[in-house]
């Protein structure tokens, strides 16, 4: 009975504020690759357009080449280099590259896994990520 | 029914992050040969879909990135739920949605690089 009342089943999941910033890329790189799924499925159907005709096309452009469609277009750059760059750092890690050797459960506990060389990418991923935006606008706006 | 490890899964799922990458940025690369907006004119869309190299990676990344972003949306719902009815309606559920996203691309590659409009 206690164990059920203590357990936190989804939410305890869904929490962002445990574990630091490995949590946060988590449910970052899970939030970009749903953005980023969802924007394939549209991508096709808004390219199918080209098969109804020079008309239809343009029509589909004059939908996507506004402001609107552009703030979309530099979110979906933002979201493509975040999922990349901490995805490469998710397969290194799963292949034992950068998290370190396991030590001495000394106290105050802290996970190899969680070392400077994680953290750093995660940032760096994040960075990489504004840069692409920055300079996704400057393409699309520039225009 | 062939029951796949998911230490296989989780490698095609790595292998088809990374091929589509590269292919992506190919993809990309050919917007940016001209002015973004110009090379989104219609007559050089076409044109691009009349090239067979080009229409043929279009074709793969396609498939690259269906079999990747479903099996991602995949162990997202498994990770939040178990359970046997649930994770087949799940597995057999992102398999169903990834072919039919994977047909409905094809259609337009192949019409659009035969010229039939």
């Amino acid at each position: 009975m206690e164990r059920q009342s203590n357990r936190e089943g989804v939410k305890g999941m869904l929490n962002p504020t445990r574990y630091g910033i490995e949590r946060v890329a988590y449910w970052l790189q899970r939030l970009t690759g749903l953005g980023l799924l969802f924007y394939l499925i549209g991508h096709v159907i808004e390219t199918s357009a080209i098969v109804n005709g020079k008309v239809a096309w343009d029509n589909m452009l004059a939908l996507t080449q506004t402001t609107e469609g552009h703030i979309i277009l530099i979110l979906v750059i933002g979201m493509s280099a975040y999922h990349t760059v901490n995805g490469i750092r998710v397969m290194l890690g799963h292949g034992g590259i950068g998290v370190g050797k396991p030590g001495m459960p000394d106290y105050p506990y802290k996970a190899a896994s969680l070392n400077y060389k994680q953290r750093a990418s995660i940032w760096i991923s994040i960075a990489l990520a504004i840069i692409a935006m920055l300079y996704g606008a400057g393409v699309l706006f520039g225009d | 029914m062939i029951k796949m490890r998911e230490s296989v899964i989780m490698k095609i799922h790595y292998g088809t992050a990374l091929g589509a990458v590269a292919l992506v940025a190919i993809h990309i690369l050919f917007r940016m040969t001209q002015n973004f907006t110009v090379s989104l004119q219609y007559e050089n869309v076409i044109a691009n879909y009349h090239l067979l190299p080009y229409s043929l990676m279009l074709e793969v990344v396609l498939i690259l990135l269906s079999i990747h972003g479903f099996n991602g949306l995949r162990v997202i719902l498994l990770e939040l739920k178990q359970g046997i009815g649930y994770e087949k309606i799940v597995n057999w559920g992102c398999i169903s949605a990834m072919a039919v996203l994977v047909a409905y691309g094809s259609r337009t590659i192949l019409m659009a690089g035969m010229g039939i409009s």
